[in-house]
């Protein structure tokens, strides 16, 4: 090729463009490998976060046993019926997508034989917010509806059955208070990532279920469902697997439970049983009660119902406790009052002090009395003595030391601390100095005083130990040995008199608690009638507090039925019948009923004879 | 008839290598157009790949019939084709069909095609042809003027479609065609020069007024007298990041980009791109303008990088057909349809990874379309043609 070839210029541009054009090429590549290299994983976030959406699902809850495993609260499977709506999808707009979902509810609906429980609203709703979920056209299918849909043998693509866990108790108002219910939660703040979807998880409203909710409730899973530009679902995988919360064992024994409510029926009022050797709760009992399953549905009801059925009497339930409390004045007495078991005062029938007569409950007096006597007895004049020569103070710290006037620490909320009155209460509240006659009535648990059956029964249960008072439980331990809080310095011979007066009370055959009597296994009890209100409407609660068996108490127990006659005659029998149930006894009284009916039987018998 | 088929015979001394890539990359569209429809639930849309084979199949015939025809023939044909073409064009803005918003195709006995696609080979030839007489002294301005002119007239009646992709494509094919003839580099940066005053006063008086706080009349005059539709305006205004909204018209760009993105280095698999099967590259456009996205996301870098060299194999193959061609015609033939190539994979492919402006230019043997297929294979074989009757005697 010669030199001045007019090609050579061109050949030369021609290498020049193939040279920018690969230049070009280049650059691009250059510009490839930033974004699919460099910021690939960048652009994959990109991805997953505008394509996946992230499903919080609550673990399952924890169930509740008594102490033997009888389930008290449990989850049952709620069957519902689940539309897949990317299944159901149709081309173009999303209206076609919910008329489609709407006629399929309507064919469904004819089949199971229901109406449908959602509207053409609810279809929309689910359709702009939570798309990618199923949706759910019919929740707790009854059995039959069931049946009718899996028998229909119809396909329907899009349809299936979906499992929810429902909250249950079986044992339908049994141990309600301990219990409580479950809500649903609201959204917990400390959740760390943000969910698309939140489904949110039971949560205890009350009772255990709410006191132990952080040990029930099971740990939510997360679901990570990849939705395609209109939102549909495409796919989905688990990000974690909820988990199961743990299961508690109550102390509770289901059928004394059952039995102490049983007791109650048509009353007002409440039963404690404790477990003295350790204060573990094996009934605790409040009446009138309330199924927890359907309290949803109930409470407004519930709320209004002037027999207040929702309150747990045995916590939040605070009564004078009446003649219950004089074992408390007597081991004062005892104990560091310079009074003597031996020393004897007169009962004429009533105490005057200041000009004003205090009364005896038994209008012709019990003479010349000794502090055993005077528990089986419940003198109150002996009482209103002993009170003033021991002085209050003594009184006030032994009750105060033993429980009375402080929350127990048992582990359900809304307990009640009850009242343990003293001067300065009394300058404060009344504005007025503490007086004499504040210490009598005190004395024999009348006055200002208060105290929740769960306090006596602890009383009860620490008189019978020897003066150990515990934490009550509610929930099993793996260990054996109670909460002790503390352990009274009781000397011997106070606790001889003190429980020996309180042996007489049910097993001696003039004892104001004889009817809480059971075959073969001797108690300690006290009765108790604290009058509250007007003069003139007087009204009554019978207590009754017991320990037995006498010699090793296994158990210490209160009860308080309100508006009732007297703690001998409405509070004992059912005393003897929950210890019958518990020791495998029977009662030596008749019931009451039968008593009444007796006696009828008999008037009539006399009128026949005359 | 008899001569043509003599000169089938010829067909042997065709660049294998170039036919080889041009095969590859027409078998890669088929697959990935594939891929991007087949989630689909629309029928037509779900088998366009079966219609892309069609075109492909058509596509090889216009191939060897250029390949086999003597370019020589195009000298005397050269006016009547660009004639024809501007005819077409100026038809296309009375009779065209509008969709969305442009009048951009012809319905003729059944198929709808594109003026402007033969429009681009047409220059081509008739730039060939012009630049390509013998003796031309290029500083002469007359010529240059003329040159200006046959690119001018068809640019201007694709801009009135409007079609500024398509429009914007023969401005450096013209170039780079003038340039390959040898024309002097001070005239070239002269008219170059004009050329970006010229966008300068448009792109000017499309976002000065409002930055300079006319008022809003005024703005609007400033907006009429640049030409430019309101869908032109937000493209460019959204590339240029003056108006920023993901959903509208950017939204192809980001989608693309993530899909790109999340090709990685090795792609997440044939059939597998998440990007296309959730729909988030919306089937509308990733089977023809993002077809690129979709092979990017499917078989990651490498897989990018696979096309590219595919790509540089017909390039190179077509300057090779030129520096060997016997005459100025068929250099500048190979020169011009090199340039239309890579003037199309170029933007596509900065387009697609975010680099330009979201234009709609086909990707050349990829992108799914019948006209630009047809004239892509045409402009494939006419190189093949001038490869052919080469002087056997350099390279």
């Amino acid at each position: 090729m010669e030199l001045n070839s007019p090609w050579d210029g061109e050949h030369l541009r021609l290498r020049v463009i193939i040279a920018v054009m690969f230049a070009g090429l280049l650059f691009l590549a250059g510009a490839l490998w930033r974004v699919q290299v460099l910021h690939g994983l960048e652009h994959a976030a990109r991805l997953d976060k505008q394509s996946i959406r992230r499903v919080r699902l609550p673990g399952l809850r924890g169930s509740i046993t008594d102490r033997h495993g009888t389930v008290l609260a449990g989850n049952r499977p709620s069957y519902c019926l689940a539309l897949y709506v990317e299944e159901l999808r149709q081309p173009g707009r999303s209206r076609q997508t919910i008329d489609e979902v709407v006629r399929v509810i309507g064919e469904i609906g004819e089949i199971i034989g229901l109406p449908a429980q959602v509207n053409r609203n609810d279809v929309r709703t689910h359709i702009r917010r939570r798309l990618p979920l199923p949706f759910l056209a019919w929740r707790d299918l009854s059995p039959e509806a069931l049946a009718r849909w899996v028998e229909s043998g119809v396909s329907f693509p899009g349809v299936d059955i979906h499992i929810e866990p429902v909250r249950e108790y079986p044992r339908g108002t049994v141990a309600a208070h301990v219990l409580g219910c479950v809500g649903r939660a609201g959204l917990s703040k400390d959740e760390h990532e943000p969910y698309h979807f939140y489904l949110p998880d039971m949560q205890g409203q009350f009772g255990v279920e709410r006191s132990f909710d952080a040990r029930l409730a099971g740990l939510a899973g997360g679901r990570l469902i990849r939705v395609d530009a209109s939102g549909f679902k495409h796919n989905e995988q688990f990000e974690r697997e909820p988990q199961k919360g743990e299961d508690l064992r109550l102390t509770l024994d289901a059928e004394i439970q059952a039995l102490a409510e049983s007791l109650m029926e048509g009353w007002r009022g409440a039963f404690v049983l404790l477990d003295a050797r350790n204060g573990d709760v094996v009934a605790m009992a409040s009446s009138p009660a309330f199924a927890p399953s359907r309290l949803g549905s109930q409470y407004g009801s519930l709320r209004k119902d002037p027999a207040l059925p929702l309150l747990n009497r045995a916590i939040e339930g605070q009564y004078p406790p009446g003649s219950t409390f004089k074992p408390l004045v007597a081991i004062a007495a005892l104990e560091n009052g310079g009074v003597s078991a031996s020393a004897r005062y007169d009962c004429p029938g009533y105490f005057e002090l200041g000009g004003v007569p205090f009364r005896c409950w038994r209008r012709s007096g019990h003479g010349s009395i000794g502090m055993r006597k005077s528990i089986e007895q419940s003198c109150n004049v002996y009482y209103y003595q002993v009170g003033l020569k021991c002085g209050y103070d003594r009184i006030y710290h032994m009750a105060d030391a033993v429980g009375f006037g402080h929350h127990t620490g048992i582990a359900l909320d809304l307990e009640m601390k009850g009242l343990l009155p003293n001067d300065t209460w009394k300058r404060r509240v009344l504005k007025d100095g503490w007086r004499s006659g504040d210490t009598c009535n005190v004395s024999i648990g009348q006055g200002a005083i208060l105290a929740t059956p769960l306090q006596m029964a602890l009383f009860a249960s620490a008189v019978g130990n020897g003066g150990r008072i515990y934490t009550p439980r509610i929930v099993t331990e793996p260990w054996e040995e109670g909460d002790l809080v503390k352990e009274m310095a009781w000397s011997a011979g106070t606790l001889a008199t003190v429980r020996g007066g309180m042996y007489d009370v049910v097993e001696a055959e003039t004892g104001t608690g004889r009817r809480a009597r059971i075959a073969g296994v001797p108690m300690g009890g006290k009765t108790g009638t604290a009058e509250y209100g007007p003069r003139e409407a007087r009204r009554k609660y019978a207590w009754m507090i017991a320990f037995a068996p006498y010699d090793n108490p296994q158990y210490g127990a209160a009860v308080i039925l309100e508006d009732a006659e007297s703690g001998g005659r409405t509070a004992a029998p059912r005393m003897a019948r929950l210890m019958a149930g518990v020791f495998g006894s029977k009662p030596v009284f008749p019931s009451p009923e039968e008593e009444a009916a007796a006696a009828a039987a008999a008037s009539g018998q006399e009128g026949v004879a005359l | 008839m008899r001569d043509f088929i003599r000169q089938l015979g010829l067909l042997r001394y065709m660049n294998w290598a170039m036919v080889l890539a041009t095969l590859s990359l027409l078998i890669i569209g088929v697959m990935f157009v594939y891929s991007s429809c087949y989630i689909s639930e629309d029928l037509p849309v779900r088998t366009l790949y079966k219609r892309q084979v069609m075109w492909a199949l058509a596509g090889l015939l216009c191939y060897v019939f250029f390949a086999a025809l003597d370019y020589r023939v195009l000298r005397r044909w050269s006016w009547t084709v660009y004639a024809g073409c501007l005819v077409l064009l100026l038809a296309v803005l009375f009779v065209g069909t509008v969709r969305e918003g442009a009048q951009r195709w012809l319905t003729l006995v059944g198929f709808d095609i594109q003026p402007s696609e033969p429009a681009k080979l047409a220059l081509i030839i008739i730039l060939a042809r012009r630049l390509g007489l013998p003796g031309i002294y290029y500083a002469d301005w007359r010529r240059v003027g003329g040159v200006l002119l046959l690119l001018l007239v068809p640019v201007l009646l694709i801009l009135k479609q409007p079609d500024l992709g398509t429009a914007m494509v023969f401005v450096p094919i013209t170039f780079i065609m003038m340039y390959g003839a040898g024309v002097p580099l001070r005239t070239l940066g002269l008219i170059a020069l004009v050329a970006v005053l010229a966008v300068g006063c448009v792109l000017g008086a499309v976002f000065l007024p409002e930055k300079l706080g006319f008022s809003p009349e005024l703005q609007e005059k400033f907006t009429a007298m640049t030409g430019l539709s309101d869908y032109q305006r937000s493209r460019i205004m959204v590339f240029l990041g003056v108006a920023d909204d993901p959903l509208g018209v950017g939204w192809n760009k980001l989608q693309s980009e993530i899909a790109v993105g999340s090709g990685g280095l090795w792609g997440k698999g044939f059939r597998n791109g998440t990007q296309n099967i959730l729909g988030f590259l919306p089937r509308k456009v990733a089977p023809n303008d993002f077809i690129y996205s979709v092979i990017a996301e499917e078989t990651g870098f490498m897989g990018s990088l696979g096309v590219f060299l595919l790509y540089a194999m017909v390039f190179w193959g077509g300057i090779r057909a030129a520096l060997g061609a016997r005459d100025k015609l068929g250099r500048l033939l190979c020169v011009g349809v090199v340039a239309l190539l890579f003037c199309h994979v170029f933007i596509n492919i900065a387009m697609t990874v975010g680099l330009m402006p979201i234009t709609g230019l086909p990707l050349p043997l990829l992108s799914y379309g019948g006209s630009f297929m047809l004239v892509v294979m045409a402009a494939l074989g006419m190189m093949q043609s001038v490869h052919i009757r080469a002087r056997r005697v350099i390279y």
